[in-house]
């Protein structure tokens, strides 16, 4: 930046040429509004002109999955062939730890094989979460299984379980052989890249149709929407995985006269493993969110629990099913971790006949063998006594009665000013912009932070939500999300501030947000509804609640991350503590702030779908009525429009914060 | 320590013939299209960086050869280049008689599995492997079995000193020790060749002489043929029967130590050999005066380090006599000389 202001380089006239252009598109966006009347073309896109893309693509792909045949064989009839096989091994987990098996007889008779007894699944799970976590993490597992038992949520519990064990393995390995694609071939990596993009941006439901069409209303179809959700995070991280081994290492794999696949599966897999295992607590994260997600389709379980109880305003079983996922969330979380974060070590690891090496196996046979032998006669150890279950629904129905009783008018005026005085405002004053000056000035931005191909971007993907028809859906969409970012923001960043420059309160800060961080999205809908009720004021509460982790982590973050030398230089030039923060922390930080902006707003465009469910009114509403119309395109469009919203966002303020990152002289990372 | 007196046996291992090795974006038309014609301008004008510029040069069987340079000058590249790790860009580089260039893929595995072995700067041990199964890693690609493996593995660990610690993994040890392993495990496969790219400069100084003593305690047992790389002109001094320095690319002088020290090809291999304290390299036979039949003292042998000689010298009276490794005298060593060599002047030539 100095030596532009000091040689008045052509550099500096084209920074106050984009200047310039921003200022002329508000004008303009200004004049059309000034001239345009209520019912006009440029406030309102005509339906004339709508390109009904999303119609042709509904009847294209129900053409295809249903009508379109080869051989005899449909699409659809092809698919389920394939549901099917991808069923066996869910159904055998999950026949073995909660459903049993019966195999139908040619004569009609049934044989019957019971499931592990719970006790056993509880022993199993305990030792494994001690061998790789310790004792802490297997009190917790011991606990969190205690409670599905105690609470009736055994049969659900590992329900969710199975579909989240099976996604994830199916998800690691197809996650791990993309990802040695894209490591191995730059020309396979430049087209995969930007399709996990999409994939990974685009909400859920969108694809939820597709996939309910191919696969029906099954948990099978809800096991592959979440692989589709989990696996490019994995092939992302694979091919960094692999980009990272040293150099060396991948040397001495040649120099050693490794043949390719040698060299890939002997030295350099196994080299990245521990960022592959840290890959994996990532996407068993992810697919447990998708599984709960997914209950829209029919995975059942905890997430169906959790979803009819929401849907029926049953709060109570809702809470309860919402516990449980917490509770497996942050267990599974805790036990990935740890098996991630292990290293090995010679006094425990030492080469040993298998049946030595791990005596916890040997011991968890035993007993299962003996619970097996035993429940034959016990039958509370074959299926937990519904006599000995406890529920406390009808204490949450209470005490949510309780809560809309007591503070019945202090909610309703909190709910009412902010829907009178700050949501609804915002939402018209977006609705009554008229399109081409919306779309004009967020171009001319997108030139001036980021040049001609973000200009051509952005003008193009804010194209297509118009001519397709979505642009009012569009705007629901984002004023939702612009109010939530800023409520947010004007929370998150006094306390990550605070948390940077306290330890003390660091301490308390970072744990809870560790916390919500595990929780699946879906979760954060309870207590909302619970408190509030549906509609946007509670879509608006969800969306704070889950976006606000992120913006502190990144503000804290940054505020520790600042060079000690600075510091140290402000103390001695005898800054005040209000001066060194405004002087050297918060500009030091600022690229990191931007980032967990970013995030912030990232993770706003996730909840936001999510809260269609609670009767949010945008482009995630027109996802959400795709599925129960069962209209793929339109499902994929109106979601392709939450996706481009983010992305343009992701990328305005990603380049933005790189060329703040440029001027202050540091390395974009 | 090397010994000036054994000199390089005729056979040649390693056959350089004006290497080049380019960088940057059309490096490999640039290369194609000039061949050895190839200049400062065609390279400046096509915006491609020379690594490594027309280097000649043998390495012969049983011979420790140094390259030296400070970082930039291209030596690793020029290592990378006799492995087949990089691929060069003009020029010939034979490996016993095959040349890398042509080499398929499957020759190259083999001499990698039989011929080669390499030690890496940072160690570059597998993380998720014991020490023991690192060490028997390049026997475990060739498909060897479990028990020839480890025996082997043994072996080596055990000629490292590091018995006590075959279980641990490589985390676990300290630097020193992690090249311990490395230099075991690239030793394993019994190679003709031994590469090692700055093997000790990643670690402490004290360590690093401890290395070097190991290093020259194995190569005194195993007689391999060596390129070692560093940018340490002492390490290189100190271990190098001969020693390439090169310089942005080029290889700016090849000879003994001594011949370095005594004839500098230029002013910048003089600012190297200044600070080096010349009697740890000048050999008596350098500096000797003719025979001198009235000497009876015992005499030194020609091929002797003058630091090692210049206490009995300066001790006695007058000069010693100096005979050759058969025994024959040949010259004369006087205290006059030796006080010179110590005074690190100037080697009259």
């Amino acid at each position: 930046m100095s030596d532009v202001l000091l040689t008045g380089s052509p550099a500096r006239h084209i920074g106050k040429a984009k200047y310039l252009l921003v200022a002329m598109s508000v004008l303009f966006a200004f004049l059309v509004h000034l001239v345009a009347g209520p019912e006009s073309w440029a406030r309102i896109y005509p339906e004339a002109w709508v390109w009904t893309i999303a119609q042709s693509l509904t009847v294209g792909v129900k053409y295809v999955v249903n009508d379109l045949s080869v051989a005899g064989v449909t699409l659809a009839e092809l698919t389920r062939g394939l549901a099917g096989i991808i069923e066996l091994p869910m159904l055998a987990l999950q026949g073995a730890l909660s459903e049993g098996f019966r195999f139908y007889q040619a004569d009609g008779s049934v044989i019957k094989i019971a499931s592990l007894p719970w006790p056993a699944v509880m022993f199993a799970v305990v030792a494994f979460a001690w061998r790789a976590a310790g004792i802490r993490v297997a009190l917790l597992s011991f606990l969190s299984l205690a409670y599905f038992v105690m609470f009736d949520l055994w049969q659900p519990s590992m329900l969710t379980l199975s579909s989240v064990l099976v996604a994830v393995f199916v998800s690691f390995v197809l996650g791990i052989m993309l990802g040695i694609l894209g490591y191995r071939s730059a020309r396979a990596n430049a087209v995969l890249m930007p399709v996990y993009d999409v994939m990974q941006t685009i909400p859920t439901f969108s694809y939820l149709v597709p996939v309910l069409l191919l696969f029906g209303f099954n948990p099978v179809a809800a096991m592959i929407a979440t692989v589709i959700y989990a696996m490019p995070p994995m092939a992302r991280v694979t091919t960094l995985a692999l980009q990272r081994v040293p150099a060396n290492i991948g040397d001495f794999a040649t120099m050693s006269g490794s043949s390719r696949r040698q060299k890939m599966w002997m030295v350099m897999l196994p080299a990245a493993r521990q960022n592959l295992l840290i890959g994996l607590n990532q996407i068993i994260m992810l697919t447990f969110a998708m599984v709960i997600i997914a209950s829209v389709i029919g995975a059942g379980g905890l997430g169906g629990k959790v979803y009819q109880g929401l849907k029926a305003l049953r709060i109570g079983n809702a809470v309860e099913a919402g516990i449980a996922i917490t509770l497996m969330a942050i267990m599974l979380d805790q036990i990935s971790r740890a098996i991630a974060l292990r290293r090995p070590d010679h006094l425990v690891d030492q080469p040993k006949p298998l049946f030595q090496r791990y005596p916890l196996v040997n011991i968890t046979l035993v007993v299962t063998l003996l619970l097996v032998v035993l429940a034959q006669f016990i039958p509370a150890l074959h299926l937990y006594p519904k006599s000995a279950t406890i529920s406390t629904g009808s204490f949450w129905n209470d005490a949510v009665l309780w809560v809309s009783d007591t503070y019945y008018t202090q909610i309703k005026a909190v709910r009412e000013a902010t829907i009178t005085y700050f949501m609804r405002p915002v939402k018209s004053f977006l609705l009554i912009l008229p399109w081409p000056g919306f779309i004009a000035v967020v171009t001319a931005v997108s030139y001036a932070i980021g040049g001609r191909r973000l200009a051509l971007m952005s003008l193009s993907l804010l194209g297509f939500i118009l001519i397709t028809g979505y642009w009012q859906g569009a705007m629901v969409s984002l004023y939702l999300v612009a109010i939530s970012v800023v409520l947010t923001l004007i929370l998150a960043l006094p306390v990550g501030i605070w948390a940077g420059l306290s330890t003390r309160a660091d301490r308390v800060v970072t744990p809870i947000i560790d916390t919500l961080q595990t929780l699946p999205s879906f979760v954060y809908l309870i207590p909302v509804v619970m408190l509030v009720g549906v509609g946007e004021f509670a879509g608006l509460i969800a969306i704070i609640a889950y976006s606000l982790p992120p913006g502190i982590r990144y503000t804290k973050q940054g505020i520790q991350n600042v060079v000690k030398s600075s510091i140290d230089a402000a103390d001695m030039a005898g800054c005040t503590q209000r001066q060194k923060l405004v002087n050297v922390q918060l500009p030091h930080a600022l690229p990191d702030i931007m980032l967990g902006i970013n995030q912030t707003i990232m993770f706003a465009f996730g909840m936001l779908v999510i809260t269609a469910l609670v009767g949010t009114r945008g482009l995630e509403h027109d996802t959400l009525v795709a599925i129960s119309k069962v209209q793929p395109g339109e499902g994929i469009v109106a979601g392709l429009g939450i996706a481009f919203l983010s992305i343009i966002s992701d990328r305005l303020i990603g380049q933005a914060s790189r060329n703040l990152q440029r001027q202050a002289g540091r390395r974009p990372q | 320590m090397p010994h000036g007196d054994t000199q390089p046996s005729a056979e040649t291992l390693i056959e350089c013939r004006s290497v080049w090795k380019l960088y940057g974006p059309g490096a490999d038309r640039i290369a194609s299209r000039h061949g050895q014609d190839i200049n400062d301008q065609i390279l400046a004008d096509a915006g491609v960086f020379p690594a490594v510029r027309d280097v000649t040069l043998d390495v012969c069987k049983g011979e420790i050869f140094v390259i030296m340079g400070l970082s930039g000058s291209g030596k690793s590249t020029l290592l990378r280049c006799m492995t087949g790790l990089t691929e060069l860009s003009l020029g010939e580089l034979k490996i016993k008689g095959v040349d890398l260039k042509t080499a398929s893929r499957d020759t190259l595995i083999d001499i990698r599995r039989h011929t080669m072995g390499m030690v890496f700067q940072d160690f570059a041990l597998l993380p998720h492997l014991t020490v023991l199964d690192n060490i028997a890693f390049p026997l475990k690609v060739q498909g060897k079995s479990r028990e020839e493996r480890y025996a082997k593995a043994r072996e080596m660990v055990e000629l490292v000193g590091l018995s006590e610690r075959e279980n641990y993994w490589p985390h676990e040890l300290s630097g020193g020790q992690q090249q311990r392993v490395g230099i075991a495990r690239s030793l394993t496969t019994n190679p003709e060749i031994w590469f090692l790219d700055e093997p000790f400069s990643a670690l402490d100084p004290l360590i690093r002489m401890e290395m070097q003593n190991e290093f020259l305690r194995l190569q005194n047992l195993l007689q391999k043929s060596i390129v070692f790389v560093t940018h340490d002109f002492d390490e290189a001094i100190r271990l190098a029967d001969r020693i390439a320095i090169m310089e942005g690319g080029r290889v700016v002088q090849i000879g003994t130590p001594e011949e370095l020290i005594t004839h500098p090809a230029d002013a910048y291999v003089a600012e190297f050999v200044e600070k080096v304290p010349r009697s740890k390299v000048v050999r008596v036979r350098t500096i000797m005066s003719p025979a001198d039949a009235s000497l009876t003292a015992k005499p030194v042998h020609a091929g002797d380090l003058v630091g090692d000689v210049a206490e009995r010298v300066l001790s006695g009276e007058g000069a010693v006599p100096v005979a050759d490794a058969e025994g024959r005298i040949t010259g004369s060593l006087k205290a006059a000389q030796v006080v010179a060599v110590l005074l690190n002047k100037e080697i009259p030539a």
